[in-house]
C-alpha cells in the first residue's frame, strides 16, 4: 500500500469511527494501529507514542488553567464578574447581551476554557435574558461566541497545546491572541447593539455603583494579573503561572468570598482530576496520528498542493489554511486538530517565511471558529442544550455572527504588526527578536 | 444529575454496582494525582526561589502528570464521558442504536487490549531507559498505559454485556441529546 493510501485509510477510519461514536482518543488510535499495520514501525513503538505525546512539561498548564476555571464557577465567584459587567454595559442598547461579551472578555482572563464560560453564562445571563424576551437562539449563538474568546484572551488552552506542540513561545501565543480576541468582543458588542434585540432599557449605573461592583470584583480581577504578570516577568513559566493561580483561589479567594465553599474544593480537585485527562488522552492519541502522518510524508502531500495555488506568499498560504482549518475544525475537535496538522503547519511556515507566533494566531483564532460551526460546534451544542433551544435554531441565529469571525481572521492575517506587537513589547524573544550585542535593546527580523 | 459524584448515575443499566467502588478510586486517584502535581509544581517554584532547587521534583510532577491522564482516561471510559465527534448514535433507537454503541465499544475494547500488549512490550523496553538526573527508568512512568489498558477492556466489556441485555438506552437519553462537560 502507497504511503498517500494508509494516509487517507487512517484519516477516513478516524473520521468513520470517531462519527459513529467511537471517543476521539480511541478513533484516532484506531486509524493509527490499522496504518502501523501497513508500515514497518512496530506496534509498541506507537503505543509509547501515546505516552511521549503527553509528556511535555508545558501540558502541564492545561489542568491548572481548567482547575482555575472550575474553581471560580463551582465556589459561585464568577457573579462578581457578572455584576461589575451589569454596571459597565448593562445600559446599552441589548444590555444583558452586552453583558455576556465583556464578562466572557473577563472570564477569559482567568479560564481557558470555553466549555466553562459557557456553562457560567447559561446557568446566569441566559435565565434574565429569557425573562427579559431575549431570542432564545439569539442568547445561546452569543453566549457561545462570546466563550470563543477564552481560547484566545490569555490564558488560552488551545494557545498551550500549540506552544507545545509546535516549540512556539506559550507567552507569546498568549499575548498574541489579546487582539483577535478584543477584537471578536468588540465586534459582538457593535452586532448586539445594532442588530441583536434592544432588551429591558436600564438606567447607566452611578459611579459609586461601578466602583462598589469593582471592590467586589477585585480578588477574582487579580487572577489574570498573576497569570500574565508572572509569566512577562519570567518569574514563572506558563504552568507554574496556572499554579499560582489555583493556590491564590483556594488559599484567598474563596477563603475570603466563599468559606462555605471549602469543604467543597476535594470535590473540585476530583472532578477536575477526570476532567483534564479528557483533552489529554485525546491529545495523546492525536500525537500518535501526528507522527505517523509526518512518518508517511503527509505534510510533504499538503504543502505541495498549497504551494502549487499560493507559492511562497506568506499571507496566501495563511488564507489556504485558513480555509483548510475551517473545514477541519467543523468536523475535529481544535486540540487533536493543532497536533495532527502540526507537521503540516510547520513546513508551511518554512515555506512561506511566515513568523511563527503569527502563524499560531492565525491558525488558533481559526479554529476557535470552528466551536460555533456545525456539525461539531462544541461551545454551541453546549449552549443550545443549556439554554434549551434547538441546535438548528441556535445555528441559524449564529450565521450572522460568523461575520464578526471572518473580520477577525481576516484583520490577523493581513496585519502581523498589529497582532504582534504586544509579543514584540514584552516577549521579545518570542517573535525572533534577539538582543544587541551592544547590550541595548533588542534587533528584530 | 450530579456529575461531580464519585459514581456517576448516568447510563446506571449499564453499569455493574460491582465496578462502583473502582470508578470511586479511580476518581480519587484523579484528585490524588492533579493534588501532587500541585503539590509537586509549587514545592519546584520555591525550592528553586531559595536558591536549592530539587531538580528531581520535575520527574514527580511529569510522572503524577501521566498517571492521571490514563487514570482519568479509564474513569473517563465508565462514565462515558470522553470527547466524542458527534452525538448521532443518541439520536437513533432500537436495533441500530443498539449495533453503534456495540461497535463503538469493539473498537474501544480492540484499542484497549493495543495498549495492553504493545503497552507492555513498550513498558519491557523503556526500563532500560532512564531519566536524567533521577536514574528513574522510563518504564516506571509509561507502566501506566497497559493498566489503562486493562481497565478500560474491563469497563468496555462491561458496558458490551450490559448493553446487550438492556439496551443502550438510559432514560437520559430521551430528554438529553448533548451531555455537557460541566
Amino acid at each position: 500500500m502507497s504511503n498517500g493510501a494508509i494516509v487517507v485509510t487512517m484519516s477516513l477510519l478516524f473520521l468513520v469511527l470517531g462519527y459513529l461514536g467511537v471517543p476521539v482518543a480511541f478513533a484516532l488510535m484506531a486509524g493509527v494501529l490499522v496504518a502501523t499495520f501497513f508500515t514497518p514501525v512496530s506496534f509498541p513503538s506507537m503505543i509509547g507514542q501515546m505516552f511521549h505525546g503527553i509528556d511535555a512539561e508545558a501540558l502541564l498548564a492545561i489542568p491548572f488553567f481548567l482547575l482555575v476555571g472550575e474553581l471560580m464557577t463551582s465556589a459561585d465567584v464568577t457573579q462578581r464578574m457578572i455584576r461589575l459587567s451589569q454596571t459597565l454595559v448593562g445600559h446599552l442598547r441589548g444590555g444583558l447581551a452586552q453583558v455576556v461579551t465583556l464578562f466572557s472578555m473577563f472570564f477569559a482572563g482567568i479560564s481557558g476554557s470555553s466549555v466553562a464560560d459557557v456553562a457560567v453564562l447559561s446557568r446566569t445571563i441566559a435565565r434574565e435574558m429569557d425573562r427579559e424576551g431575549y431570542d432564545r437562539g439569539f442568547t445561546a449563538a452569543l453566549i457561545a461566541s462570546a466563550s470563543t474568546m477564552a481560547n484566545l484572551i490569555p490564558p488560552s488552552i488551545m494557545a498551550v497545546v500549540y506552544g507545545a506542540t509546535g516549540n512556539v513561545s506559550i507567552g507569546g501565543l498568549f499575548l498574541g491572541g489579546v487582539v483577535p480576541g478584543v477584537l471578536i468582543g468588540i465586534g459582538l458588542m457593535i452586532y448586539s447593539y445594532f442588530f441583536g434585540p434592544a432588551g429591558v432599557k436600564k438606567q447607566r449605573a452611578s459611579l459609586l455603583d461601578v466602583g462598589f461592583a469593582l471592590r467586589d470584583a477585585t480578588l477574582p480581577l487579580i487572577i489574570p494579573i498573576i497569570i500574565m504578570g508572572g509569566i512577562l516577568t519570567g518569574w514563572f513559566t506558563p504552568t507554574e503561572a496556572g499554579m499560582i493561580a489555583a493556590v491564590y483561589i483556594v488559599l484567598v479567594v474563596i477563603p475570603l468570598l466563599r468559606r462555605g465553599h471549602i469543604r467543597k474544593l476535594p470535590g473540585d480537585f476530583v472532578y477536575t482530576g477526570m476532567l483534564y485527562a479528557i483533552p489529554l488522552a485525546a491529545v495523546a492519541g492525536a500525537s500518535a496520528f501526528g507522527w505517523m502522518l509526518a512518518y508517511l510524508r503527509g505534510p510533504d502531500v499538503v504543502a505541495t498542493y498549497i504551494t502549487a495555488w499560493a507559492g511562497t506568499s506568506g499571507p496566501k498560504i495563511m488564507f489556504l489554511l485558513v480555509v483548510l482549518f475551517v473545514i477541519v475544525g467543523d468536523f475535529v475537535d481544535a486540540v487533536p486538530a493543532i497536533i495532527i496538522f502540526m507537521p503540516i503547519i510547520n513546513k508551511l511556515t518554512e515555506i512561506g517565511n511566515i513568523n511563527p507566533l503569527h502563524m499560531g494566531v492565525v491558525i488558533i483564532t481559526t479554529l476557535v471558529f470552528g466551536l460555533i460551526t456545525p456539525p461539531y460546534g462544541l461551545s454551541l451544542l453546549v449552549a443550545s442544550k443549556f439554554v434549551d433551544v434547538p441546535f438548528g435554531r441556535a445555528m441559524l441565529r449564529s450565521l450572522p455572527l460568523y461575520v464578526v469571525f471572518f473580520l477577525t481572521i481576516a484583520f490577523t492575517v493581513l496585519f502581523p504588526d498589529i497582532v504582534l506587537w504586544l509579543p514584540k513589547q514584552f516577549l521579545p524573544e518570542s517573535v525572533g527578536c534577539f538582543k544587541s550585542p551592544s547590550g541595548a535593546g533588542y534587533i528584530c527580523p | 444529575m450530579d456529575q461531580r459524584a464519585l459514581v456517576l448515575q448516568r447510563h446506571r443499566h449499564l453499569k455493574w454496582k460491582t465496578l462502583d467502588p473502582l470508578e470511586a478510586v479511580l476518581m480519587v486517584l484523579c484528585g490524588a494525582s492533579i493534588i501532587g502535581f500541585t503539590v509537586a509544581v509549587l514545592c519546584d517554584v520555591v525550592t528553586r526561589t531559595i536558591g536549592h532547587p530539587w531538580l528531581w521534583l520535575q520527574q514527580v510532577t511529569t510522572g503524577f502528570f501521566a498517571y492521571g491522564v490514563f487514570i482519568g482516561m479509564a474513569a473517563a471510559t465508565r462514565r462515558n464521558d470522553h470527547l466524542f465527534l458527534s452525538e448521532i448514535t443518541r439520536r437513533i433507537r432500537g436495533t441500530a442504536r443498539t449495533a453503534l454503541e456495540a461497535f463503538g465499544r469493539l473498537v474501544v475494547f480492540a484499542v484497549a487490549l493495543a495498549m495492553v500488549w504493545f503497552g507492555y512490550k513498550n513498558f519491557l523496553l523503556d526500563l532500560g531507559s532512564f531519566r536524567m538526573p533521577s536514574l528513574i527508568p522510563l518504564g516506571v512512568y509509561t507502566a501506566i498505559v497497559p493498566v489503562a489498558g486493562a481497565l478500560i477492556a474491563l469497563f468496555s466489556i462491561e458496558q458490551l454485556v450490559n448493553g446487550w441485555r438492556h439496551g443502550f438506552e438510559g432514560p437520559e437519553d430521551m430528554t438529553s441529546v448533548v451531555e455537557p462537560v460541566e
